[in-house]
């Protein structure tokens, strides 16, 4: 009989194949001597593993006192994990309430200003909201130097008044997230270590 | 002696505050179990028993940093594998036993299967302690501590493909070493 299942039998020993794979093995092992006898060596040889026991603990009261004899003093470690346990969390807390700083002081100037442009502020409230700057340098420049006219010179100055207004936004954020991601990778890479490092130490 | 789950991971967290008696029923506990591995390890009872107690020192040290997704008793396993081969390489000579140092008979059939059954089990013990470290680890945690494959593959740290592997090669290498005692056995039961 070919395709015999030696390489499996250990596995079906240990009762560790399930499904299709047990069944196979079930299967061959009706039909096959050379396999079944393979299998009867194997058990035979763990029955034979099984008559050398390691002795018993004769007291388990002495053993307990000498391990506790020979333990010693703990290295005060912890506190200082603990510590340092508490900053670490504090670190996506500071960046939420950074970005929630940010974001209020962002809307609520583009409130003022909007109403500032309705004429909703008396002049007292008005005097405190700067005036739009001439906020298209770039482009005036461009215009005047002949580089862009027309259309074109519209268009870029919409453009850099676009990129003026949005993208110290995006810079802001996008730096908040960096961090923030920075932070979950470097609390993974941690978390990671202290399991590989239980299963190693020792 | 056994001690439920519940009550194990209460004293493990007494035990990671320092509480040295919530440590002491962790031993108690833990002992036997591991004194099999590190006996099954190296063969000698006063070297095993030596790295069984080295075991539970150093998991007294690393118990702050132990994580309750690892079973304890598979954390100890771990420790006491190093342990048990710390101390072989630091008494070099264990294996194996001469089958000579067994007493004596005088003939009497009684003392005379005693000590055929001693020597079939030294005989056993020396092809355990003869193969590869790697390998009889995993041996020793699969046969006597009845281990699954995941779980002798996270105590170990291999993966499972590793863990089949080497029992496959430990025992077709105990299967060559112990074909004779295999035969007898077999003679024996037909």
């Amino acid at each position: 009989m070919s395709n015999h299942v030696t390489e499996w039998l250990n596995a079906y020993l240990d009762g560790e194949l399930k499904g299709r794979q047990l069944h196979q093995v079930e299967e061959h092992l009706a039909s096959c001597e050379a396999c079944q006898t393979e299998l009867d060596t194997l058990q035979g040889l763990s029955s034979l593993l099984q008559e050398v026991h390691a002795p018993t603990l004769v007291s388990h009261e002495r053993f307990v006192s000498q391990v506790n004899l020979r333990l010693p003093e703990r290295r005060a470690k912890e506190t200082k994990d603990s510590s340092i346990g508490f900053g670490w969390w504090l670190i996506p807390v500071g960046l939420l309430a950074a970005w929630i700083f940010i974001s209020t002081t962002t809307i609520v100037s583009d409130m003022v200003t909007v109403a500032n442009n309705f004429g909703l502020l008396d002049q007292t409230t008005a005097s405190f909201v700067s005036s739009p700057a001439n906020t298209n340098e770039w482009t005036a420049t461009l215009g005047q130097v002949g580089v862009l006219n027309g259309k074109g010179l519209q268009w870029a100055e919409r453009s850099e008044s676009y990129t003026r207004d949005v993208l110290p936004q995006f810079v802001w954020q996008g730096a908040i997230a960096f961090l923030y991601l920075a932070w979950i990778a470097i609390s993974w890479a941690r978390h990671t270590r202290q399991v590989n490092g239980q299963l190693l130490e020792g | 002696m056994t001690v439920s789950t519940a009550n194990e991971a209460q004293l493990i967290a007494q035990a990671q505050k320092g509480n040295r008696n919530a440590f002491s029923e962790l031993v108690r506990v833990h002992a036997q179990g591991v004194l099999n591995v590190v006996y099954h390890m190296c063969g000698d009872m006063l070297i095993a028993e030596d790295a069984a107690q080295e075991t539970f020192i150093r998991a007294w040290q690393k118990l702050p940093s132990y994580r309750p997704q690892t079973p304890l008793r598979n954390w100890l396993y771990r420790i006491a594998f190093n342990a048990g081969m710390d101390m072989i390489r630091k008494n070099k000579r264990i294996l194996p036993d001469d089958i000579n140092d067994l007493p004596l008979t005088d003939g009497q059939p009684g003392l005379e299967m005693l000590v055929a059954q001693q020597e079939k089990t030294k005989l056993v013990q020396n092809a355990i302690l003869s193969l590869p470290d790697a390998s009889r680890a995993v041996l020793v945690l699969r046969e006597y501590e009845g281990l699954s494959y995941q779980e002798i593959s996270s105590t170990l740290d291999i993966p499972v493909g590793t863990v089949m592997s080497r029992l496959n090669y430990a025992r077709n290498l105990l299967k060559s070493k112990l074909k004779p005692q295999l035969s007898l056995l077999e003679a024996e039961h037909v």
